[in-house]
């Protein structure tokens, strides 16, 4: 009988310890839903499921000027400014690529600058297959999130499951403490994309 | 066997309830009225406050009848400017600040959510970066009839982390409560 009782007992133990770690171990819907990577280096062709991208170089800068609405403008920042030349192609249909994340070494994210209103050769760019274009992302990054970035790019900002292309920004020339080498007082927004 | 049995959880459950409906009586009675309020914190100008999200340092208020940081502003009405120096402690780039501060003047619903202004270059609503410092002013639109009572008291508001939200599992700041009050000088005059 006393037996009988701790035999069920065990079982019910066991029942319980088994669900708790099915509830424990379960993938969270974030991460099932969560951006699938693609992943690059400077250069490369990152081929994501709607568009292609290829990082062609990275530029830092002081101060920005552009004209808007015809008006001189120039905007200083916190830390610098990073300047993301890139060419983007659509795989097979016309596809908009407007979300990029300048991911530093720890992990800190830093969304694409929203103070630019009315520059041109800026995100939203709307490729077509068969016609790439050149385009440029802007960052306000400090200069110690500079070693070791990622670039993240997507075609929106709130997505599920689609890919997100990664770009290890392995290219850059950093001085020996991570800062760049090339720091332009002023970059010219107004300047063609080359 | 089974009938002990059930007889002590019937037991144990009539104590339960017992418990929980005297507790439930006297807080009605208003037992508990006499315990202490918890304090909230007072807050001055200069003064460095960490509200979860924010480290956040309030620098200077005024209202002003002058178009001020190129905030919207409609004519008829004056803007009370609260200027401050925050960073974002979270991993992302972020606008989550409209409610950080919250005035308690008696003024209608249309000037309790500000406009926030970057000081740097006037750009309403600026994402802030994590871990880079920005001079930011929070501009509330008030009628032209209020007037300065000399000190405003703010409400300095926070959130809570949570690393799964019940919904879609997503890590996430929720549940805002006040974190202190911060008491600032109001000057009358043009910034």
């Amino acid at each position: 009988m006393i037996g009988h009782r701790l035999a069920n007992l065990a079982i019910l133990g066991l029942a319980a310890a088994i669900c708790y770690g099915m509830q424990t171990s379960k993938p969270h819907y974030a991460d099932l839903t969560g951006p699938i990577p693609v992943r690059g280096g400077m250069g490369d062709d990152v081929k994501a499921r709607l568009f292609q991208l290829r990082v062609d170089k990275v530029e830092f800068a002081k101060i920005l000027a552009v004209s808007e609405f015809g008006k001189d403008r120039t905007l200083t920042t916190g830390g610098i400014w990073a300047i993301v030349t890139v060419e983007l192609a659509a795989t097979n249909s016309t596809t908009t690529v407007s979300e990029a994340t300048w991911q530093g070494p720890t992990g800190l994210g830093y969304r694409e600058t929203e103070r630019l209103a009315m520059v041109s050769g800026l995100p939203p760019f709307t490729v077509e297959p068969g016609l790439p274009a050149r385009g440029r992302f802007v960052f306000e990054v400090p200069p110690s999130e500079i070693s070791g970035a990622t670039l993240l790019v997507s075609n929106e900002r709130a997505f599920a499951l689609d890919s997100q292309a990664r770009i290890t920004l392995d290219g850059l020339r950093l001085k020996p403490d991570g800062t760049p080498e090339m720091v332009a007082d002023i970059y010219d927004m107004d300047e063609p994309i080359q | 066997m089974f009938a002990s049995m059930r007889s002590r959880v019937r037991a144990w459950i009539t104590i339960g309830a017992g418990t929980v409906a005297a507790i439930l009586a006297a807080n009605l009675l208003g037992a508990f009225g006499a315990l202490p309020e918890p304090e909230i914190p007072v807050f001055a100008a200069g003064q460095e406050i960490e509200t979860g999200q924010w480290r956040v340092t309030p620098l200077r208020a005024f209202v002003t009848d002058q178009r001020i940081y190129d905030a919207p502003i409609r004519e008829g009405q004056k803007a009370l400017v609260l200027e401050v120096e925050m960073t974002n402690r979270t991993a992302a780039s972020t606008t989550d600040y409209f409610t950080l501060f919250k005035h308690g003047l008696p003024v209608g619903e249309e000037s309790e959510t500000p406009f926030v202004m970057l000081t740097r270059d006037p750009s309403m609503t600026p994402e802030l970066h994590p871990a880079m410092k920005e001079r930011v002013a929070f501009v509330w639109a008030l009628p032209e009839s209020a007037t300065s009572p000399g000190e405003i008291p703010f409400s300095v508001n926070t959130k809570t982390y949570k690393p799964i939200d019940n919904l879609y599992g997503v890590p996430g700041w929720y549940n805002e409560q006040e974190l202190g009050r911060l008491v600032i000088p109001v000057s009358e005059a043009s910034g």
